[in-house]
C-alpha cells in the first residue's frame, strides 16, 4: 500500500473527494494512491497540490526510497531488512500472470523427488 | 505443503554459493524501447510476467535496459558452480554467471489468467508445487532465523518464477546473499527445473483455433504414457503447438 493510499485510509477520504480539493483528475489521485503511477513520475506541482489538499508536508506522501543491492552506504544486514520490507511486502498489488497453465496437471506433477528421480543413474550428483 | 524449517537454511558470508541461494539483486531486460512483450503491462497472450516500474537505462538505437530490483533464486547446479574452481581456475578467472529466478511475494501481485480473471484460487496449486514453471517459496514468521544480523521480519509466500530466468554475476549474489535452500527442496528445485525444461503445456484453444486452415509440415511425437500420446505439430507459417492423442 503507498503511503498515500494508507493516509485516504486513515482519514477515511475518496479520490474524488480528495481531487476536487486539489484540483485535479480523481483518475490522477487513484493511479497515485494505488501505485499504479509512482508518484515520482508525476509533476512536483501534481505532489505538491495533493499534500496541501490534505494538509501534510510532501514528504509524507513520497515513498521511501527503494533499497538498491550492493548500497554500501548500508550494512548486508541493513541492506537486506530494508529490501525486505520494501520489495518484499509493499507495492502493488500488481495483476501478474499466473504460472498455472492449465487445470489439469502433468503426469511429473505428482510424483516426489525421489521418484521422479529413480531412474537417474546413480552419481548424477543431482544433490550436490 | 513445505514449511519454512524444511525449506531453508541459512547461509554465511564466507559459505560457497550454492543452487538455491537467496539474494536482493539488480535484473536487467534488455529490450527495443516500447517493446510489448516483454513489457510493464501483463500480456494475457504471451503470458509474459511483468515486473512492475522497472527503472530504465536508454541504449542508442532505440534499446533500452529494464532493471527489476528483486529478490531471486539461484537455479545454476551447484557443480556447474563450483566446475571451474574444481578444474584449477584461480577465483578471478572463474566463470561469473549465475542463472537466477526472480521471485515474487504474494502481497506484490495480483495472480490473472489469460482473460485476466481473478486466479488468487492458482495459490493452491502452487502451494503444491504443481505448475512447472514455478517454485514454491513458503512463508516464514522471523526471517532473522535463518538470516542472522537481519531484523526480526516475516517473509511473505512467494513463489521463483521460472519463466524469467535471467543471469547474473556472482559476485552480486554473493554481496546480498539472503539464505538458502535446505538440501532437500533443491531436490525439489531440481524436479521443476527438469519438468520447466522438458514438458510444455498443451496448447490452448486459440492456438487450435489459429491453426486451422493451416497446412501440417512435420509432426513430432513427443512422448507416450498410456493410452495417450503428445505430439508436436509445425504448421507451414511457422507456428507450432502440441495435441494430445488419445487411443479410443
Amino acid at each position: 500500500m503507498t503511503r498515500l493510499a494508507t493516509i485516504l485510509d486513515e482519514r477515511n477520504l475518496t479520490y474524488t473527494a480528495v481531487a476536487n480539493r486539489a484540483h485535479l483528475q480523481p483518475r490522477t489521485v487513484r493511479q497515485l494512491a494505488t501505485g499504479e503511477t509512482p508518484i515520482d513520475n508525476v509533476a512536483v506541482g501534481t505532489v505538491r497540490r495533493i499534500a496541501s489538499a490534505l494538509s501534510i508536508p510532501v514528504a509524507a506522501i513520497l515513498e521511501p526510497d527503494v533499497p538498491h543491492p550492493g548500497d554500501a552506504t548500508l550494512s548486508r544486514a541493513a541492506r537486506l531488512s530494508a529490501a525486505i520490507r520494501e520489495v518484499m511486502w509493499s507495492g502493488g498489488p500488481a495483476a501478474y500472470a499466473s504460472p498455472v497453465e492449465s487445470a489439469e496437471a502433468d503426469d511429473i506433477a505428482t510424483l516426489t523427488t525421489d521418484e521422479f528421480f529413480a531412474d537417474m543413474p546413480a552419481g548424477d550428483g543431482r544433490r550436490a | 505443503m513445505a514449511v519454512g524449517p524444511e525449506v531453508y537454511r541459512a547461509v554465511a558470508e564466507s559459505d560457497e554459493l550454492s543452487s538455491g541461494d537467496v539474494a536482493f539483486l539488480s535484473l536487467a531486460r534488455t529490450r527495443l524501447v516500447g517493446e510489448s512483450p516483454p513489457g510493464e503491462t501483463y500480456d494475457p497472450q504471451g503470458r509474459i510476467p511483468a515486473y512492475p516500474t522497472p527503472a530504465l537505462l536508454p541504449l542508442p538505437h532505440g534499446r533500452e535496459v529494464a532493471l527489476d530490483t528483486l529478490f531471486a533464486l539461484v537455479v545454476t547446479h551447484s557443480c556447474e558452480i563450483d566446475r571451474q574452481k574444481n578444474l584449477d581456475a584461480s577465483a578471478g578467472h572463474v566463470d561469473c554467471r549465475l542463472t537466477v529466478a526472480p521471485i515474487v511475494p504474494e502481497p506484490a501481485v495480483h495472480l490473472v489468467g489469460s482473460n485476466r480473471d481473478d486466479h488468487t484460487v492458482n495459490w493452491a496449486a502452487i502451494e503444491a508445487n504443481e505448475p512447472v514453471a514455478s517454485l514454491f517459496l513458503p512463508p516464514i514468521d522471523d526471517v532473522s532465523e535463518f538470516a542472522p544480523g537481519v531484523d526480526s521480519l516475516p517473509w511473505p509466500r512467494s513463489f521463483a518464477d521460472l519463466r524469467g530466468l535471467v543471469t547474473v554475476s556472482r559476485g552480486m549474489v554473493e554481496a546480498d546473499r539472503l539464505f538458502g535452500l535446505a538440501p532437500d527442496y533443491i531436490g525439489t528445485l531440481q524436479r521443476q527445473l527438469a519438468r520447466f525444461f522438458t514438458w510444455r503445456d498443451l496448447a490452448r484453444h486459440e492456438l487450435v483455433e489459429a491453426l486451422i486452415g493451416r497446412r501440417v509440415v512435420d509432426a513430432i511425437p513427443l512422448n507416450a504414457r498410456g493410452d495417450r500420446l503428445r505430439v508436436a505439430l509445425t504448421a507451414d507459417d511457422g507456428s507450432s503447438l502440441t495435441i494430445e492423442l488419445r487411443a479410443r
